[in-house]
C-alpha cells in the first residue's frame, strides 16, 4: 500500500487507536481510587465485624466465670501490658457508653521496620461484676499508600494488555474489515478514463463499502458514457459540417468564374479561400483525433521507419528547400516499428511540418532515429515553448501561424496510443526546439 | 458526355453540375437511393459521382449492383466520411476513385476528366490539343512533336489544367492538389507560384502558345477554345 505522502497525514485507523489509547488510560486512571475506596470500605468493615466478634467473645467468657476484682484486676494489668491488640479497662467515670470505631495510625513495634501501621479499632462497652468497663479493639489494616500502589500496579499491567490487544486487534480489522476498501481503492487508482474500460467490484458483505462501490460505479458508468457521449458528438459534429463546407467551398469556387470581378472581389473570394481551408483542415483533424480515441485504425504492421521519415522527407523536400533549410539526418537504416501506417505517416508528418513552419529562414533541422527513439529537432523562435499545455487541442493556435492547433494533440494521441513518451526539450545555445519520441 | 451526380444535397449537387456544365457535361440528379439504384440500372453514364451516405440506402450497395451488372460506367465516391476503409472498400468494389468532401471543384473536374479518359478505349490514352499533346500511359508531353522533360509536380499540374479548362483554378486548389493534406498547414502557397512558373516556361521554351494565364488576386487558368 502507498504510503500517504504528507508526513502529517495517518491512516484512518490509526486516528481510534490513538483516542481509544487515551481513553483507556484515563479510565484506567480514574478506577485506582475507586478501588481503592471500596477496598478499603471492604477491608475496614470486615475488620469491624472482626473486632465486634472479638468483643462478644470476650464479653461472653466474662459473663460465664466468675471472678473477684482482685483477681480481675491482676489479670487485666498483666493482659493489657501484653498488648496482644485488646485492652480491657475499667471505666473511671462510670458511665457505660455506645460501642464506637475508629481508625489510628501509629508505630508499630511488633513490625521488624518499626515502621507506622494503620489499625482499626473497636471501643465498646460492658459490665463485668456490675462494674463497667472499655474494651479496645484493634486490627492492623492495610497502609493507604501501599494499597494504592498495589492497585496502580496492578492497573497498570492491565493497561499494557489493553493497548497491546488494541494494537493488535487494530492489525487484524485494518487487513481483513478494510480489505474490500483498500481493494476498491486499488481499483480506482488504476483507473483509466479513456480506455473506456468499465470496473467491476467484488462483492461485501458490509453495508458502508458496498454502497460505496454501488456509487463509485454509477459514477464511473455516467463518466465512461458522458465521455463516450462527448467523443460520438465530435465525430457527428464533424461529420455534420464537412457537407456545409463542402457546399461553401463549392459555391466559392463557382463565384471564381465569374467573368465580372473586380480585383478586389478576388482578394475577398482567395481570402475566403483561406479561411475555409483551414476550417476544413480543424474539422478533419478533430474527426481524426475522435477516430483515434475511439480505437478506430485498428490494424497494424510491421512498418520501414526508416524508409517512413525518408519519404516523408522526400515528400516535404520542396518546403524545406523554400526556406532554405539544411536537414541533418542520424537515420539508423532499416528499423522497424510496430503500428497503423496511416497514424505514423501522420504523427512524422505532423512534426517534420512544424519543424519547417517554425523554423527561421536558413535554419536547420535535425532529425536522429535509432531503434529505441526518434528525434526531429528545428531552429526557431529563442523563446521556450509552454510544456505545459503544448500538447493540448487549440493551445498553440497563434495568429503568426494560422494552423488548426491540434497537430500536436494529434502526435500526442497517437503516441498515447501506442504507449511512447514524447517530450519536447529546448536547448537555449542554439535555440533549438525539440521533439523526442520514445519507442 | 453523361454524368450522374447521386447527392442528397441539393445545393452541392447543383454547384457540381453549374460547374460541369462548360465542359459539355450533361449531368443528371439522383437524391435518393432508390432513384440513384433506378438510373444507373436503367441508363449508361461516362462517370457517377456517388455519395456513400444516401437517404434510403448505403451508397455502397450501388457499387455492388454496378459491378452485378458488369457495367462500366466510371464512378468516383464523393464522402464526407473520409474513412481509409470506405475508401479501401470502394476501390475494391470497382470504384475508380474517392474525393473526401470538402472538395474543389476543380479538383473534381479535374478527377472526372481523369476517370473519363481511362474509360475510353479509343485513342484515349494520348490528349491532343493544337500543338501539345500528352500521353497518359507515358506520361510524356510533346510539344511540336518534341519532347518536354516536366517533373512529377508540373505534369500534375498540366493535366490538372487541362481537366478544367477555361475555368479559374485557385492557388488554395493548386496547392491542395500539389500537397494533399499539408496545404493549409503551409504558410504560405509560393511553391505553386514556383511549379507554375516553371511549368510555363518549360512549355514556352518548347514553343508552346501561352495558354496558362495569371488572374490577378485568384489563381490561374487555362484558356484554349
Amino acid at each position: 500500500m502507498e504510503q500517504a505522502t504528507n508526513g502529517k497525514m495517518t491512516k484512518l485507523l490509526n486516528k481510534p487507536l490513538r483516542v481509544f489509547t487515551i481513553y483507556a488510560l484515563l479510565v484506567l486512571g480514574a478506577s485506582i481510587p475507586v478501588y481503592y475506596l471500596i477496598l478499603d470500605g471492604v477491608w475496614i468493615h470486615e475488620l469491624d465485624k472482626h473486632n465486634r466478634m472479638i468483643k462478644r467473645k470476650i464479653e461472653g467468657k466474662f459473663a460465664e466465670i466468675t471472678v473477684n476484682d482482685t483477681l480481675l484486676q491482676q489479670t487485666l494489668h498483666l493482659w493489657n501490658g501484653v498488648g496482644a491488640g485488646t485492652d480491657l479497662q475499667s471505666v473511671s467515670d462510670g458511665i457505660l457508653r455506645k460501642d464506637s470505631v475508629y481508625t489510628v495510625t501509629r508505630i508499630n513495634h511488633f513490625h521488624a521496620k518499626e515502621r507506622e501501621e494503620r489499625f482499626r479499632g473497636l471501643s465498646a462497652y460492658f459490665l463485668i461484676n456490675g462494674k463497667p468497663y472499655r474494651l479496645t479493639v484493634e486490627t492492623n489494616v492495610e497502609e493507604t499508600d501501599e494499597a494504592i500502589a498495589d492497585i496502580a500496579f496492578v492497573t497498570v499491567i492491565f493497561f499494557v494488555i489493553l493497548v497491546l490487544g488494541f494494537i493488535l486487534l487494530n492489525k487484524k480489522i485494518a487487513t481483513k474489515l478494510w480489505q474490500p476498501f483498500y481493494t476498491t481503492l486499488n481499483q480506482i487508482k488504476g483507473f483509466d478514463l479513456s480506455s473506456q474500460q468499465e470496473i467491476t467490484f467484488e462483492k461485501t458483505n458490509i453495508i458502508e463499502f458496498e454502497e460505496l462501490n454501488q456509487t463509485l460505479q454509477k459514477l464511473i458508468e455516467k463518466n465512461i458514457s458522458s465521455y463516450q457521449e462527448q467523443k460520438e458528438f465530435t465525430e457527428n459534429a464533424s461529420h455534420e459540417l464537412q457537407t456545409p463546407l463542402a457546399i461553401i467551398q463549392s459555391k466559392l469556387d463557382l463565384l471564381l468564374q465569374s467573368e465580372y470581378l473586380t480585383s478586389q472581389e478576388s482578394e475577398i473570394i482567395e481570402a475566403t479561400h483561406k479561411a475555409l481551408a483551414r476550417a476544413s483542415r480543424i474539422n478533419k483533424n478533430l474527426l481524426l483525433l475522435s477516430k483515434i480515441e475511439n480505437q478506430q485504425f485498428i490494424d497494424t504492421k510491421t512498418i520501414n521507419f526508416s524508409q517512413l521519415i525518408n519519404d516523408s522527407l522526400d515528400f516535404l523536400s520542396e518546403h524545406i528547400e523554400w526556406k532554405n533549410i539544411t536537414v541533418e539526418q542520424q537515420i539508423e537504416q532499416d528499423v522497424m516499428i510496430e503500428g497503423n501506417k496511416f497514424l505514423l505517416e501522420v504523427m512524422v508528418n505532423n512534426l517534420l511540418l512544424n519543424a519547417i513552419r517554425h523554423n527561421i529562414e536558413n535554419g536547420k533541422i535535425k532529425v536522429a532515429f535509432s531503434k529505441s527513439h526518434f528525434v526531429i529537432s528545428n531552429t526557431g523562435n529563442s523563446r521556450s515553448l509552454n510544456h505545459n499545455n503544448l500538447f493540448k487541442r487549440f493551445s498553440s493556435t497563434s495568429t503568426e501561424t494560422p494552423s488548426s492547433g491540434l497537430g500536436l494533440a494529434i502526435v500526442k494521441q497517437i503516441c498515447n496510443r501506442y504507449h511512447w513518451q514524447i517530450q519536447y526539450h529546448f536547448d537555449q545555445s542554439q535555440s533549438l526546439h525539440g521533439f523526442l519520441v520514445n519507442f | 458526355m453523361k454524368i450522374l451526380i447521386i447527392e442528397d444535397e441539393p445545393e452541392l449537387a447543383q454547384s457540381i453540375a453549374e460547374y460541369l456544365k462548360s465542359e459539355n457535361y450533361l449531368c443528371e440528379f439522383a437524391v435518393t437511393f432508390s432513384e440513384a439504384l433506378e438510373k444507373v440500372t436503367t441508363y449508361e453514364y461516362n462517370c457517377i459521382l456517388l455519395d456513400l451516405m444516401l437517404p434510403g440506402g448505403d451508397g455502397m450497395k450501388i457499387l455492388e449492383e454496378l459491378k452485378k451488372q458488369d457495367k462500366q460506367d466510371g464512378v468516383i465516391i464523393i464522402s464526407a466520411k473520409n474513412a481509409l476503409e470506405d475508401k479501401i472498400k470502394g476501390l475494391h468494389l470497382g470504384a475508380d476513385d474517392y474525393l473526401a468532401k470538402p472538395f474543389h471543384l476543380s479538383e473534381l473536374a479535374a478527377r472526372i476528366y481523369s476517370v473519363i479518359r481511362r474509360r475510353q478505349f479509343t485513342n484515349a490514352n494520348v490528349i491532343q490539343q493544337n500543338e501539345l499533346q500528352i500521353d497518359l500511359l507515358a506520361k510524356t508531353v510533346l510539344i511540336h512533336d518534341k519532347p518536354v522533360i516536366l517533373t512529377k509536380k508540373e505534369y500534375d499540374l498540366l493535366l490538372y489544367f487541362i481537366g478544367n479548362k477555361n475555368r479559374v483554378i485557385s492557388k488554395n486548389a493548386l496547392a491542395e492538389h500539389l500537397s494533399g493534406d499539408f496545404a493549409d498547414m503551409l504558410d504560405n502557397y509560393d511553391f505553386v507560384y514556383a511549379h507554375i512558373k516553371n511549368l510555363k516556361k518549360k512549355l514556352t521554351e518548347a514553343g508552346c502558345d501561352n495558354y496558362l494565364k495569371t488572374v490577378y488576386g485568384t489563381g490561374y487558368k487555362w484558356e484554349n477554345d
